[in-house]
């Protein structure tokens, strides 16, 4: 067995015992204590489910990627520009930071329902929810990793007579790179929550696949569903990995292979 | 190391959260069995729906019964698994849900059926001149329903629904004051009642005028209650008929009460509600057998609907959907 086969098993072993272990104790639990399909379906009827509603559930989560995928465009585009300004001075950060903390802070399920008046039904107000949740940790983690450059690599930069773009792309942007790709890694699966949220008021995708299922008593149907947006924010935070890795593995330590 | 500890502890963890999610169901109903409390949970706010309930409350008909009812639940409540799961005795639900219900293996049934004509009706603004529920569909514009519905799966079905965009509806009816295209879902007693009063110029076609008429309203407990203390079903039964012939009487002061606890509603609204589900509960059905009571006609022609619609997976055995708790003249 060659050393990439065996880092490939040391990586794939223990989460697969996990998920072997976990489902098949809940298969067996949910069986024997006799608890009922209405309540919390066994492991096997939801993966049935999956499969018999396929032609369902595919195309809703295409739709709700493609909201994901949107949102969390704007966020990255919207958080990083935003965390460049702040950082530029003390007082534009003083100024408005805690207006961009407003983004953490507003209850998604609550301004919901006004997307919808702003936005009108349909993808728009999706994507906006799916960006108002996720862009906040793309500003926050950013603005952190710009404002902690070495202050002597500053210093060299000023004695070189670097321009302040050039600071900004030579220096700070390589420097704050890991935390952005940690902002991002958290804005990835806010996306995936943000985006069936608005579904759920504007319609399409996942979150009107939940809404029916609950509504036709299909609760094998609904954790079929939760699955699948799981997944897709399993696959985004898999997207974000693979980008850090190829993006720092030159440079950073945390990247380098062991 | 730490990697092969978290499954353990995860596992141990869900152990935990299921034992105490079964323990709780079991206990809830047995202490309040023991000192004599029912439990009902309602599937919306108190509003003249559940008028007759408020008023058997307020009035002595539960009381002079024996019965204390506690009356829980409300908007997004999951009724029908509440009953199932034994944290309440009753529920308030719609009668495809209890097929649905059935359908999936758990066993509601229904007991008080309120509503004899479904008061869901689809709202336009009148101003289009639309003159039935084809007509609405063939002028096309946006309409606003809970996604899963399963008269939106009979328009489907039914009616040409190309031309309409079919989006979940929020509760709110600011989007259809926003919009003259906008149609949407509604309980003849709520949304256009406060739609007119907000100065819109609301039209209302019932659903049921399609042919799709489940009873709504439904009080359900599970089959076993219904089979093993039939005389508690049939007392709280009794106890809700005498509510409702009070509240259709006289909504006043039942009306007040449940004003207290829905400030959203003003009184006028209600009276106005009260007034206008009056024909939908006591019709000609009603008269004849007594508030509430249900028939297996309807029964069974509900079965075979939900059956065509692919809502449920099994054909329905409508004699067992419901029981006879004391209906005064029998009709089964």
């Amino acid at each position: 067995m060659s050393a990439a086969h065996r880092r490939l098993l040391e990586a794939v072993l223990p989460p697969a015992a996990t998920f072997v272990l976990t489902t098949a104790a809940a298969e067996f639990g949910i069986r024997a204590a006799g608890i009922s399909p209405l309540l919390l379906p066994t492991p096997s009827a939801v993966v049935r489910a999956a499969l018999q509603h396929a032609s369902t559930l595919l195309p809703a989560l295409a739709m709700t990627a493609q909201a994901v995928v949107i949102g969390l465009s704007m966020s990255i585009a919207v958080g990083l520009l935003v965390a460049i300004a702040l950082s530029t001075s003390r007082w534009v950060e003083r100024a408005f930071y805690p207006y961009a903390i407003f983004f953490q802070i507003v209850p998604i399920v609550a301004i919901a329902p006004l997307l919808v008046i702003w936005f009108g039904y349909g993808m728009r107000a999706v994507v906006a929810a799916a960006f108002i949740v996720s862009v906040f940790p793309v500003i926050a983690n950013s603005l952190a990793g710009l404002l902690s450059v070495d202050p002597a690599l500053r210093d060299l930069f000023r004695l070189y007579g670097a321009s302040r773009a050039a600071t900004l792309w030579k220096l700070s942007l390589p420097w704050a790179l890991p935390n952005v790709l940690t902002g991002l890694r958290i804005a990835a699966g806010l996306a995936v929550i943000g985006a069936i949220v608005g579904e759920f008021v504007g319609g399409g995708g996942l979150g009107v696949v939940v809404l029916e299922a609950m509504r036709q008593q299909r609760t094998d149907l609904v954790f079929a569903a939760v699955l699948h947006a799981a997944a897709l924010g399993l696959a985004l935070f898999a997207a974000v990995n693979a980008t850090s890795h190829f993006a720092l593995r030159r440079w950073h330590s945390q990247e380098k292979d062991p | 190391m730490r990697r092969f500890d978290a499954p353990k502890i995860l596992l141990a963890l869900g152990i935990v959260a299921l034992l105490a999610a079964v323990a709780c169901g079991g206990e809830d109903a047995a202490t309040r069995a023991a000192s004599g409390r029912v439990a009902i949970a309602l599937n919306w706010k108190p509003e003249p729906e559940f008028g007759g309930l408020y008023e058997a409350q307020r009035s002595d008909a539960f009381t002079k019964r024996g019965l204390q009812v506690e009356i829980t639940g409300g908007p997004g409540a999951p009724v029908v698994q509440m009953v199932e799961a034994g944290k309440v005795e009753f529920g308030v639900a719609a009668a495809d849900e209890v097929l649905l219900a059935r359908d999936r293996g758990t066993d509601i049934v229904a007991v008080f059926a309120t509503y004899q004509t479904n008061p869901q009706g689809i709202m336009v603004h009148a101003s289009r001149g639309l003159r039935s529920l084809p007509e609405v569909f063939a002028a096309g514009g946006t309409l606003a329903a809970e996604p899963g519905v399963a008269y939106l799966k009979f328009f489907e079905k039914h009616f040409d629904l190309a031309k309409m965009k079919i989006v979940p509806y929020g509760f709110s009816i600011a989007p259809f004051l926003n919009d003259n295209t906008m149609a949407q879902q509604v309980f003849v007693t709520a949304e256009p009642i406060a739609a007119r009063r907000q100065g819109a110029d609301p039209q209302v076609f019932l659903i049921a005028e399609s042919g799709f008429n489940p009873y709504a309203a439904v009080v359900i407990t599970t089959g076993a209650r219904a089979r093993d203390e039939s005389r508690g079903v049939a007392d709280f039964v009794a106890a809700l008929r005498e509510g409702w012939r009070g509240y259709l009487d006289d909504p006043t002061q039942a009306n007040a009460a449940m004003g207290v606890l829905n400030k959203e509603m003003d009184g006028e609204t209600f009276r106005l509600a009260a007034e206008a589900q009056k024909p939908l509960i006591e019709d000609a059905f009603a008269k004849q057998h007594g508030i509430g009571a249900m028939s297996l006609e309807r029964w069974t022609q509900l079965g075979l609907q939900l059956r065509e619609l692919g809502l449920i997976d099994r054909p329905a055995q409508p004699d067992a959907c419901f029981v006879d708790a004391g209906t005064p003249a029998a009709t089964r």
